[in-house]
């Protein structure tokens, strides 16, 4: 009788974990469905932002085998883009030799800003940015303005470089 | 017969839930279809979009402790080095082409003031001016002329020198002639001063 009542508990016990596997997978199923496994993590957004990342590579050839004196300062021949396009195939960033952070500013010569960099630390930069505005056809005269720092807490201002370049729409 | 049953479903309850699990860590979608395949490639030249040169700038240039002058009808200058070069060209065409490279005060407009100045941290009023030359301290004679001597038509600022080569640099001088200190009371114009240079480059034709 009590070996009876026993089994009766064993097969309810299995038949509880049954379910709570069944209901686990039922969740997983729908989950996955719904695309939640393949969504990124959020990133806090401050006004515009890109895609930073902390390899950043300028894209040359080191060939030269001096110590570095000054703050090196990429610079471009051209940068192209459709009309309509929010953003730009462009290598902004801040070599990884450098010991200064910059502040990178992507303006039109008639002052307007297409895209703003939070600090990047040596090391850092984008390869495609987001921009704030679309542009028409045409070609224009760009810059990026590179605002150079000391990496201490309060960032001081140093000398500042721009590297002024055509930006081609199509 | 019961039991295996009950226990077959859960078995197969567990075998769906993991089979969906590792679907989802490793899928190959319309936007993933390369997998784990990296697939590199290196292309000669400067694309648009891509690093064309580097240069390098002098991050701070500082004059140090600056003395006012006993007298002052004779210069007392401070001079100052800095050096500017071409790090890395790409795809230049050195005959038809050249790395030029501008500088400015950070606060000069075409038409307005177009000195280089320092200035004191805690009172923007009180600053002093200085000059610009492209040259070593050593080659300044006389009959020198700052880059500043003459007018900035262009925003840029005043053209410095244009590269063609890598490892080509310029070695220039700044001077702060030290007899703009005698006119003031030394405790009104005591402490930091700063100022800040922009440098322009871009790729023109020469």
């Amino acid at each position: 009788m009590e070996e009876k009542q026993n089994n009766k508990k064993k097969t309810a016990l299995i038949i509880i974990v049954a379910v709570i596997l069944s209901a686990g997978a039922a969740v997983m199923g729908v989950l996955t469905w719904q695309g939640y496994f393949d969504k990124q993590p959020e990133e806090k957004s401050e006004g515009v932002v890109g895609m930073i990342v902390d390899d950043w590579e300028t894209g040359i050839e080191d060939t030269s085998s001096e110590q570095k004196k000054g703050t090196q300062i990429p610079g471009y021949s051209s940068a192209e883009m459709k009309k309509g396009d929010t953003s730009l195939k462009l290598r902004i960033g801040n070599p990884k030799e450098n010991e200064v952070g910059f502040y990178a500013t992507l303006k039109l010569s008639d002052g307007t800003v297409l895209y703003e960099s939070q600090l990047l630390q040596p090391g850092q930069g984008l390869e495609e940015i987001p921009l704030s505005k679309t542009l028409e056809k045409g070609t224009y005269d760009a810059v990026v303005v590179y605002q150079c720092v000391a990496l201490n807490e309060a960032h001081t201002p140093l000398n500042a470089a721009e590297s002024g370049f055509k930006l081609i729409v199509k | 017969m019961n039991k295996k049953m009950i226990l077959s479903a859960g078995l197969a309850a567990v075998i769906a839930a993991v089979s969906t699990a590792s679907a989802s860590a490793a899928q190959l979608t319309e936007s993933n279809r390369s997998g784990q395949t990296e697939v590199t490639a290196r292309i000669e030249g400067a694309d648009p979009g891509e690093v064309s040169y580097i240069i390098e700038i002098p991050d701070v240039v500082d004059f140090g402790m600056l003395t006012r002058p006993d007298v002052d009808d004779e210069d007392s200058y401070k001079n100052v080095e800095y050096t500017v070069e071409a790090a890395e060209i790409n795809n230049l065409d050195p005959n038809n082409q050249q790395i030029s490279v501008y500088v400015r005060d950070q606060n000069a407009t075409v038409d307005g003031d177009q000195h280089f100045y320092i200035t004191n941290k805690a009172d923007s009023s009180k600053k002093f001016f200085y000059n610009v030359f492209d040259c070593e301290e050593g080659s300044i004679t006389n009959s020198t002329d700052n880059i500043d001597s003459n007018t900035m038509t262009s925003a840029a600022g005043y053209y410095l020198t244009g590269f063609t080569a890598e490892g080509e640099s310029l070695t220039g001088t700044l001077r702060l002639n030290q007899v703009q200190l005698y006119p003031h009371d030394l405790k009104d114009i005591v402490g930091d001063y700063s100022g800040y240079m922009v440098f322009y480059s871009m790729i023109e034709d020469k």
